[in-house]
């Protein structure tokens, strides 16, 4: 029955002819590992065809909908993450396997006469696959592809005459939007698998037509393509499908960092293998980098095969390809090197980490507008918070030492840190007089040699030192942190009268309420602490702490951000809010 | 001569080996990209809409209804709808024709319960009509012919009047059976 089936489908196919054409290639000299190559880049092709395919179903190009559909796979479809990784690392995996081909290809002298021709569709093949990866990396619209292939597109304005025509056209426009993701997808998805293909089909017929270049000594007799080196390709095929598989499951799918945001700067790197690119346009101009490099490469693989007929030529062009890789390498090592020894470099991929967990927190809990997931980190105020404190506030103060995102901050330190400001931490250290005086709390102003640190501080008996802890709780109380309890109505009662007795005092007899105010209507001399670290005390402050009820004429150097509109009264919102959020880190 | 046999039998064997482990490895390779989108492919499937608890939705006031019966049509405007990844809020979702008797008020999906067109109401003769396969529905929603496409009448959903605002609960109904299911 099956053999009727199949000899009708033959009949009228000839199928059974080509599967045997196709299987019963002689192998001269036997089965070789190292002919896997082409075998191991066709199924590494196969699979992101197949993958991609299904990616497909899932992927939505606009500027609001990529990340977001990337995001859905991700995290809300089953097995998304795992599909995404695997056409993550396959993609990896093939450009391994490019440069393993290649050296194999030129190491044999495989591109010799006559083959030529399938020589250079070999290189048109790779430049595809690297148009594939680079295309690839800016669909998923997070801010790693968008910044990275912002600076690919401007590398094209480059080319002479028809470069800015040409980046126009291929972003399709002067911005990054919705037809740079429909462009980039349809290259992606449509031209250039189609070009691959084609090109792969006459890649395979070329090299059929010439049969493998047999490298010398035959190892072993001639033996067929069916089994033997099918076996030793599947087993190649399978090693790299289990490193795949490895990898995905390791990193849990492929990384997805924050949606793509034009005004939140990011610090543009390529996909690892074409950071030596990235290195070299240190130190080349941008012409050089994608025009007359790129030129003399293609240049110089269409001539190697006729370098490589003349005495010495082949070792040359053996040389030539291990000094280019052995210069990627070294391009390569050094781009790593130089962004590891960047501390600004790893604060900012430690923010994008960051921004990455809370969007998808808060895409997860309520839910993303149609807007896109991008609105969600501009309204949200932690994110802005430590934004708006880098910008505004971290020339002078800092928070838990670095500029409130995670950057070291370049000027010195001249105000306090803010990290846990009003917590019964932060307030007991600064009571003591060595923290007070210290470039974390007032060491870098006018107050360090003020009355508070001269007279009173610094002046502390040992029995008044121990009831320092019970002030810092009391104002800590009126501050409300989220983080932090309140104080039984007793215990703020006993400690309020421990303010206001003389137990505390300078040297002269007077108590901490002489100056400072705390729940009365008098006015002292000092910072009003009624209510000291609250929303209210805070963002008063902050608009203007020249006001009597704070610094007054005192004020050294805090800018009135309100009064002289500085920060809109939202920002001043959102600012204070954040800085009481959370506890400090140290 | 058993040992030139016995040769070429583990020849054979090795032979065998070597075929059979070709197309067990070749076969994984070849299934494997496929098999990896599987579960997401088929993630839909999997993933029960019906069971959710249908939101009360605001539709109108009574006193827009006509007291006679007359059925009127109104937008559903639903607070929050979620499609994939993306949350709406305040989005039209579909229609209802509502019909007023006394306080009472009867809500029916505008879709045809055949195969999901929009149905029309008749001012001529008083009833619904499908302008697609001529499903005919009395003002009541019931079918009106006995060879109807459409299998059952108009699918009704929870409503209720309160402080003179008609609430209804808006639900889709599978379409093509005899049974009121939710989607």
């Amino acid at each position: 029955m099956i053999k009727g089936i199949m000899d009708w489908v033959d009949d009228r196919s000839g199928i059974r002819g080509l599967v045997k054409e196709a299987l019963y290639e002689k192998v001269p000299g036997g089965a070789r590992w190292r002919y896997v190559w082409g075998s191991c880049l066709t199924f590494v092709f196969f699979t992101q065809v197949v993958t991609g395919t299904l990616l497909w179903m899932f992927y939505s190009p606009s500027a609001q909908t990529a990340w977001e559909s990337v995001y859905y796979l991700q995290y809300h479809v089953a097995g998304g993450w795992f599909l995404r990784g695997v056409h993550h690392y396959m993609a990896q995996a093939m450009i391994v396997l490019l440069v393993l081909h290649l050296m194999q290809v030129v190491i044999d002298g495989a591109y010799k006469a006559p083959r030529e021709l399938n020589f250079w569709f070999g290189a048109l093949m790779m430049g595809v696959t690297l148009a594939l990866s680079l295309t690839g990396y800016l669909l998923p619209w997070d801010q790693k592809g968008y910044w990275a292939t912002a600076v690919a597109t401007n590398l094209m304005a480059e080319v002479p005459l028809i470069g800015p025509a040409l980046q126009k056209i291929v972003v399709g426009g002067a911005e990054y939007g919705h037809h740079t993701l429909t462009r980039f997808f349809a290259l992606h998805a449509g031209v250039l698998p189609a070009s691959l293909v084609a090109l792969v089909v006459a890649h395979i017929y070329l090299f059929r037509k010439h049969g493998i270049h047999v490298k010398e000594p035959r190892p072993k007799r001639d033996s067929y393509f069916w089994p033997d080196q099918v076996l030793k390709d599947a087993i190649a095929c399978s090693a790299i499908l289990l490193a795949v598989v490895a990898l995905t499951i390791y990193f849990r799918g492929a990384p997805l960092g924050p949606p793509a945001d034009p005004s939140n700067e990011f610090p543009a790197r390529p996909e690892w293998y074409f950071l030596f690119l990235f290195q070299l346009l240190k130190y080349v101009p941008a012409f050089w980098g994608a025009v007359i490099i790129p030129a003399f490469l293609a240049l110089w693989i269409f001539l190697q095969p006729f370098i490589g007929k003349s005495k010495g030529g082949h070792q040359f062009n053996v040389g030539f390809w291990w000094a280019l890789i052995a210069g990627s390498v070294a391009l390569t090592g050094m781009a790593v090197s130089e962004d590891r020894a960047n501390l600004k470099h790893g604060a900012a991929i430690e923010e994008a980490d960051w921004q990455a967990e809370r969007v998808i927190e808060i895409a997860d809990t309520q839910g993303i507008p149609p807007a896109g997931a991008v609105t969600l980190l501009r309204k949200d105020s932690q994110n802005q918070g430590r934004r708006l404190f880098a910008a505004h506030c971290s020339s002078c103060h800092r928070y838990n030492g670095h500029d409130g995102r995670g950057f070291p901050v370049d000027e010195p330190q001249s105000a306090a840190d803010l990290a846990g400001f009003a917590s019964v931490e932060w307030i007991t250290d600064l009571l003591n007089y060595d923290h007070y005086v210290s470039a974390k709390y007032f060491g870098g102003t006018k107050f360090k040699d003020g009355t508070m640190a001269r007279k009173v501080l610094a002046k502390y008996t040992d029995d008044e030192k121990k009831l320092l802890p019970s002030i810092a709780k009391l104002l800590a109380d009126g501050a409300n942190l989220p983080y932090e309890e309140n104080l039984a109505e007793d215990t703020r009662e006993e400690l309020l009268s421990l303010y206001y007795n003389d137990d505390l005092k300078f040297e002269d007899g007077r108590a901490c309420i002489e100056c400072h105010d705390i729940d009365s209507e008098d006015e002292g001399s000092a910072p009003d602490l009624t209510g000291y670290g609250s929303s209210e005390w805070l963002t008063a402050f902050i608009e203007n702490p020249e006001d009597k009820r704070f610094y007054g004429k005192k004020n050294d150097r805090m800018p009135c951000y309100g009064r002289d509109g500085k920060l809109q009264e939202k920002e001043i919102a959102i600012l204070v809010d954040w800085i009481r959020s959370q506890a400090a880190e140290f | 001569m058993s040992d030139h046999s016995n040769k070429e039998k583990s020849k054979e064997n090795r032979r065998k080996f070597i075929v059979s482990s070709t197309i067990a490895a070749s076969t994984a390779c070849a299934l494997f990209p496929l098999a990896s989108g599987i579960p997401s492919v088929l993630d839909p499937a999997t993933k029960d809409s019906g069971n959710a608890e249908v939101p009360w939705t605001k539709v109108t006031n009574l006193a827009t209804l006509p007291e006679d019966g007359t059925p009127t049509k109104f937008e559903v405007i639903l607070e929050k709808v979620k499609d994939a990844w993306t949350t709406y809020t305040n989005i039209p979702a579909g229609a209802v024709y509502l019909t007023r008797k006394g306080d009472e008020v009867t809500a029916y999906n505008l879709k045809c319960p055949h195969l999901g067109c929009a149905i029309d109401y008749r001012k001529n003769s008083n009833d619904y009509f499908c302008p697609c396969h001529n499903s005919t529905f009395a003002l009541d929603g019931s079918v009106t012919t006995d060879n109807s496409p459409s299998p059952r009448g108009m699918d009704t959903m929870d409503t209720k009047v309160e402080d003179g605002v008609i609430w209804i609960r808006f639900q889709q109904f599978r379409p093509n059976i005899a049974e009121k299911v939710p989607v």
